[in-house]
């Protein structure tokens, strides 16, 4: 028996899910809006779609980037996707209704840098190192904001950086009590981290194959997600924070089975592991 | 190209060309946060650039090992250059931002720069002391491995000989004393660096979140330690990553061949921290638009 082979050289072509990942992270980003105008906090949970789509279409870039073989491990490729994203989320927040807008091209801008300062300075020469580097600092970024839009509800500066405690009940604003001041943000910040960079660690080598990936990003971003969801009883309302939490462990539940599957079915099959195939759209 | 060819090809040659770019980038990058704010921004940016440098230089003394370590076949702590990195740089900046929280607000604010810097550079090594110690426990002890170095005939410190000590088929193994005294320069460094970016940071915002949103001084207080808090961790990601990158993996400590690659090191964290140090200035001053 011979392998799929088209399967394991590229599947979706990673300009779509680049597309697809941009639009509809966007989208869910700006659905959380809808707390604004119908004065609730309901639609928190549009903020963790966000991030599942956010992380999907970043571990693919992951996958585009670390399949040349940087020699620093795949970890270093999600550490640098935050540590350059989180700065662009924190100063696109003062935008407001702009925030993700500001945030996407900012943190491309950041990336952008950054991919030609290892390309030409540090002498990578690495020729998806620039676009990879770009994606990623935008995912970054956009993951983070989609973490505030679930926690808080909201994802401008005021609303991250104030929040209520009542004492005595009595209601008073406080700057402790919020996602930056609290340093939920932290917390935010490892979650993504680690979601982003394990899939592509956990399935690479000859038997990787993109479903079973991108079902293993999804599976890891409901799964931060749950854990956000329940940082968000602190500052959102109880009813709305739920409404995330049960969408989170339906969404994990659903992609850990349909992960499962795809591993049986992966497994326990023999495997003409030809010599490595060329990376898609080179 | 392919994956195949596209084999790591970060040489040590150098890129005359894009350093000039790079350095020129720098400037740049600090003439408009000049422009946009003289005084503590510019002193801020400059205090992150120097920090970004200071870390991008000392991840060059970490015995990085990876996963060849791991199994003994190459010298080095057996984790990658982000981990350690981070390692060395986070414990050395709550050893900082305890000592920034400490000291009394009297003082003259070089003294508080001074002491705080050298707090988290105490922490920063003594992070990284450990770490080698304990893996060399680890490896003596546990997987009953000599250390040796497989890059140098002798120890360029204590003089010792290498070779009779290096299994064959290796790059040596274990955490020789060279790469010791490395990996505890390189945690000092790292550790200072990290905390030089938090506290100007942090002393910016302090002063300057008050009024741009309309609190006091003390409500403030969480919000500026956060946020600077936040930016070193990202600032301090983006260069140990970019150091990761310019030494591809793994170095055994300053007597590695690879620690000569440096000078790129420090054009690339420059151009790094410049930029999202304006970033990290810019958050605080009034919107352009």
């Amino acid at each position: 028996m011979s392998v799929k082979v088209e399967v394991i050289e590229g599947g979706v072509p990673h300009n779509t899910i680049l597309i697809a990942g941009v639009v509809s992270t966007l989208v869910c980003i700006y659905l959380t809006y809808l707390n604004v105008v119908t004065q609730t906090e309901m639609f928190s949970f549009f903020g963790g779609l966000a991030v599942v789509a956010a992380l999907v279409w970043g571990s693919h870039t992951i996958k585009v980037l670390c399949s040349y073989g940087i020699g620093t491990g795949v970890p270093s490729a999600g550490m640098i996707a935050f540590g350059s994203g989180v700065i662009a989320m924190l100063y696109a927040t003062r935008f407001g209704m702009l925030a993700p807008v500001v945030a996407l091209i900012l943190a491309a801008i950041i990336g952008l840098v950054l991919g030609w300062v290892s390309n030409n300075i540090l002498n990578m020469k690495i020729p998806a190192m620039v676009q990879a580097l770009t994606e990623m600092a935008v995912v970054g970024a956009l993951t983070l904001m989609g973490f505030a839009a679930l926690i808080t509800g909201t994802f401008g500066f005021e609303g991250l950086t104030t929040g209520t405690v009542t004492m005595f009940g009595m209601t008073l604003l406080t700057h402790q009590n919020s996602f930056i001041g609290g340093c939920l943000i932290a917390v935010a910040f490892l979650l993504g981290a680690i979601a982003i960079q394990h899939p592509f660690n956990a399935c690479l080598g000859p038997g990787w194959t993109q479903d079973r990936m991108l079902m293993l990003t999804a599976e890891c971003a409901f799964l931060s997600m749950i854990v956000a969801a329940i940082m968000s009883f602190a500052l959102i309302s109880a009813g709305s924070a739920i409404i995330s939490l049960v969408i989170a462990i339906i969404g994990w539940v659903y992609t850990y089975k349909e992960y499962m599957a795809l591993s049986k079915r992966d497994a326990h099959s023999w495997l003409d592991s030809k010599p490595i195939p060329d990376v898609e759209g080179q | 190209m392919s994956a195949v060819a596209a084999k790591p090809a970060a040489g040590s040659a150098m890129n005359p060309g894009a350093m000039a770019v790079g350095i020129i980038l720098t400037l740049i990058l600090v003439g408009i946060c000049y422009v946009m704010s003289p005084g503590v921004g510019l002193m801020a940016l400059i205090g992150v650039i120097i920090g970004g440098i200071l870390i991008g230089f000392g991840t060059h003394f970490v015995p990085v090992g990876g996963a060849p370590a791991a199994m003994g076949q190459a010298p080095g702590i057996a984790t990658g250059v982000a981990m350690l990195a981070t390692g060395a740089g986070v414990a050395g900046l709550f050893g900082g931002a305890w000592a920034a929280e400490t000291l009394p607000a009297t003082m003259d604010p070089m003294m508080q720069l001074i002491i705080v810097v050298c707090a988290g550079a105490v922490g920063g090594g003594l992070m990284m002391a450990i770490t080698c110690m304990m893996v060399n426990f680890l490896y003596v002890f546990g997987m009953g491995i000599p250390p040796a170095s497989g890059k140098v005939a002798n120890d360029p410190i204590t003089g010792d000989s290498q070779a009779e000590y290096k299994s064959q088929g290796t790059e040596g193994h274990g955490l020789p004393f060279v790469s010791f005294v490395g990996g505890v320069i390189g945690g000092t460094l790292g550790g200072a660096g990290g905390t030089l970016i938090y506290f100007e940071l942090l002393v910016l915002y302090e002063n300057a979140l008050p009024g741009l949103m309309n609190v006091t001084a003390a409500q403030v207080m969480p919000i500026a330690v956060s946020a600077a808090g936040m930016f070193a961790v990202g600032l301090f990601l983006v260069n140990a990553v970019l150091t990761a990158y310019n030494i591809t993996g793994t170095i055994e400590g300053p007597h590695d061949p690879k620690f000569k690659r440096w000078p790129r090191s420090i054009v690339a964290s420059a151009v790094a921290s410049a930029l999202c140090g304006l970033v990290a200035v810019l958050i605080v001053m009034p919107l352009p638009i």
